[in-house]
């Protein structure tokens, strides 16, 4: 018994091996290093880009945007050619020196890019980055099981809700969701404040049923919640399926966040990069990009490509006029008071 | 002449063990104990600066709770595993040679499939409208869809579960060791069933008992993602804030103090264990 043990235990740590060998980014001349999420580009996309360059594409994929930064530290700004990442991690990427200076005049079809979603505070001189999707965090409900009518977050402690709603599991959105009530910004540093918004957001505790970041429509769909407040893409996913759930745009505040690309300071291959960026600016590539990934489009020239199926969730409404505002980093203590807030909510969601 | 032979051969062979643990074990080990005196970066990494904040920290009511949290879905999945494992093992230990071989590989072949799989497994079981509440509903007993997914009971079936294989196994290489004569010498010497299994059965695998409750107390203190999955992540865990603080919050210095604390305690527990019912040798552990 003990032989067959150890035997298979050989056989994990070796399959251990091999997988972390497989993994490690190629450099060779006709490769793109793309590092980014698993899923962020439809294989269709990533087939036509080899066929027409002769490019081959390496993809790996990270879990959070933490690792991503983690790992590009340890590879001193190399191994990659192209990364993907969302808005707060590169502006600690770019002040870290981990990016390079974007040549525009390599990208013939920058002007598709919806000047919208740029000069942003992460890079307000689009030095270093081209925005990819765009997403806010929504309401969305049930309203076949929900009795009152939501407007915006407050609406969400009503008792009538208990233990129905779920939620993303982004502490910076959610003890944020109180902030806004109490009128306050997302990126206060005012530690009183953001114990006062921990304070409000116990209220909420009996009402919370789940908190994750995966796959939450799915939750909605089946009719395991009633509401929801979630990112952009679920949102579409979840609309997709079921037509009669109501999304709302709450009206003490939208958090809104941006996915860019960024080139790292020392990739084995911008060329790669480069032509890889202008082929997904495109506005036919880009078009389908955006209904596979289910975020906002930020190429204008792509807009009226997208499907009448997609377009109202892929495009901003023409009439928004949301207070739109972006999560920062914030200072360090400012960042543990949102934790500590963060994990008494949770356990009090669980009592 | 031949024995220092053997010596310097067996040294040899030994090496790369030794080598192996100083790197990937003692290694980390230190290199954890030094991250959790430092100092968080304002807003990424490490500052090179001596501090006790981080274990002083950790005394706050909110995260000694996270603490407690663990200690309590611990003891109650081993006592469960136990409860199942042990008269599971115990009597895997008397079939037949053939129906071992079958019995294990049924344990065994779950094994194969990826341990979040299984979890999303359970996941179709337990959801509205899922399998569970599919047969409820179709024999009557309930009419409306339960709330059983994102509960406490399912994080503990989900503990239960992923646990057992490990008190199986741990007892039934306890049992199989057993010399039955000596039970029936018991039953022949006037010893009832019951006082036959509690004087020689028992006794003899207790190794495998303990053994195996050390398998499983221990990863159940860290196993966070079944919390995550099956409890809608609204069961706070020890493991579920160091990966938390690590991954999310950039105090990986706080995460590093809360896993050396996590292991200080575990290895107390176990030390303790082992003092109160004085077994010197765990089966197959050490």
């Amino acid at each position: 018994m003990k032989k067959i043990f150890t035997i298979l235990l050989c056989l994990t740590l070796c399959l251990g091996l091999i997988a972390g060998c497989a993994s490690k980014p190629q450099t060779s001349g006709g490769t793109l290093n793309l590092f980014t999420w698993e899923g962020m580009f439809p294989s269709q996309v990533l087939k036509g880009f080899t066929a027409e360059t002769g490019i081959a594409i390496n993809y790996n994929n990270f879990d959070y945007d933490e690792t991503m930064l983690a790992k590009l530290q340890a590879a001193k700004g190399g191994d990659y050619d192209l990364i993907i990442a969302d808005d707060y991690i590169i502006e600690t990427v770019i002040s870290e020196g981990l990016a390079q200076k974007l040549d525009r005049s390599k990208l013939t079809n920058y002007s598709n890019i919806n000047p919208f979603y740029q000069d942003q505070f992460f890079d307000p001189s689009n030095a270093y980055t081209v925005p990819y999707g765009a997403g806010v965090q929504t309401i969305v409900y049930d309203p076949a099981f929900v009795d009152i009518e939501i407007n915006g977050y407050a609406d969400l402690f009503d008792p009538s809700l208990e233990d129905n709603i779920g939620i993303i599991a982004n502490y910076r959105v959610i003890t944020g969701l109180a902030l806004k009530i109490l009128g306050e910004s997302y990126n206060t540093e005012d530690v009183d404040t953001i114990e006062a918004a921990g304070k409000k957001l116990l209220e909420l505790a009996p009402n919370i049923r789940v908190i994750k970041d995966d796959n939450l429509q799915d939750d909605l769909v089946s009719g395991e919640i009633a509401a929801a407040v979630m990112y952009t893409s679920q949102v579409t996913t979840a609309k997709l399926a079921r037509p009669d759930l109501k999304v709302v745009f709450p009206s003490e505040g939208i958090g809104f966040g941006i996915m860019a690309s960024f080139i790292p300071s020392k990739a084995p291959n911008a060329d790669a990069a480069y032509t890889f960026l202008d082929y997904i600016l495109r506005p036919e590539i880009a078009a389908e990009c955006f209904e596979w990934i289910g975020y906002y489009s930020t190429n204008s020239a792509a807009d009226s490509l997208i499907s009448k199926e997609y377009r109202d969730f892929l495009t901003l409404p023409s009439d928004f006029s949301g207070d739109t505002e972006m999560i920062q980093v914030i200072g360090a203590d400012a960042e543990d008071a949102h934790s500590k807030a963060w994990t008494a909510f949770k356990s009090a969601s669980g009592k | 002449m031949k024995t220092k032979r053997r010596n310097g051969l067996s040294l040899l062979s030994i090496m790369p063990l030794y080598l192996f643990t100083i790197v990937f074990v003692a290694g980390p080990l230190i290199y954890l104990l030094v991250l959790s005196f430092l100092t968080r970066a304002e807003v990424w990494g490490v500052v090179n600066k001596f501090t006790l904040d981080n274990y002083r920290n950790i005394l706050d009511p909110i995260y000694l709770k996270t603490f407690a949290e663990s200690f309590k879905l611990a003891i109650l999945s081993t006592s469960l595993v136990v409860l199942i494992g042990y008269p599971f093992g115990y009597f895997m230990a008397k079939l037949s040679a053939a129906w071992k071989r079958y019995m294990m590989l049924l344990i065994m072949i779950p094994f194969w499939i990826s341990s979040l799989i299984r979890l999303y497994g359970w996941i179709i079981i337990f959801r509205a409208n899922g399998t569970l509440d599919g047969i409820l509903m179709g024999i009557g007993i309930t009419s409306a869809p339960l709330k059983l997914l994102y509960t406490y009971p399912a994080v503990v079936v989900g503990m239960v579960y992923a646990l057992v294989p490990f008190m199986i196994f741990a007892v039934y290489s306890s049992a199989e060791k057993l010399d039955w004569s000596m039970v029936e010498a018991a039953r022949d010497l006037g010893a009832t069933r019951w006082k036959a299994f509690t004087t020689v059965s028992l006794k003899m695998t207790l190794p495998g008992l303990l053994s195996g409750i050390v398998l499983t107390f221990i990863p159940s203190m860290g196993l966070f993602f079944i919390a995550d999955l099956l409890g809608g992540n609204k069961i706070v865990l020890v493991g579920n804030l160091i990966q938390e603080q690590l991954m999310k919050a950039h105090n990986w210095p706080f995460a590093a103090a809360l896993s050396v604390v996590l292991m200080v305690l575990t290895s107390l527990m176990i030390f303790l264990y082992r003092r109160i019912t004085n077994v010197k040798e765990l089966e197959g552990l050490i």
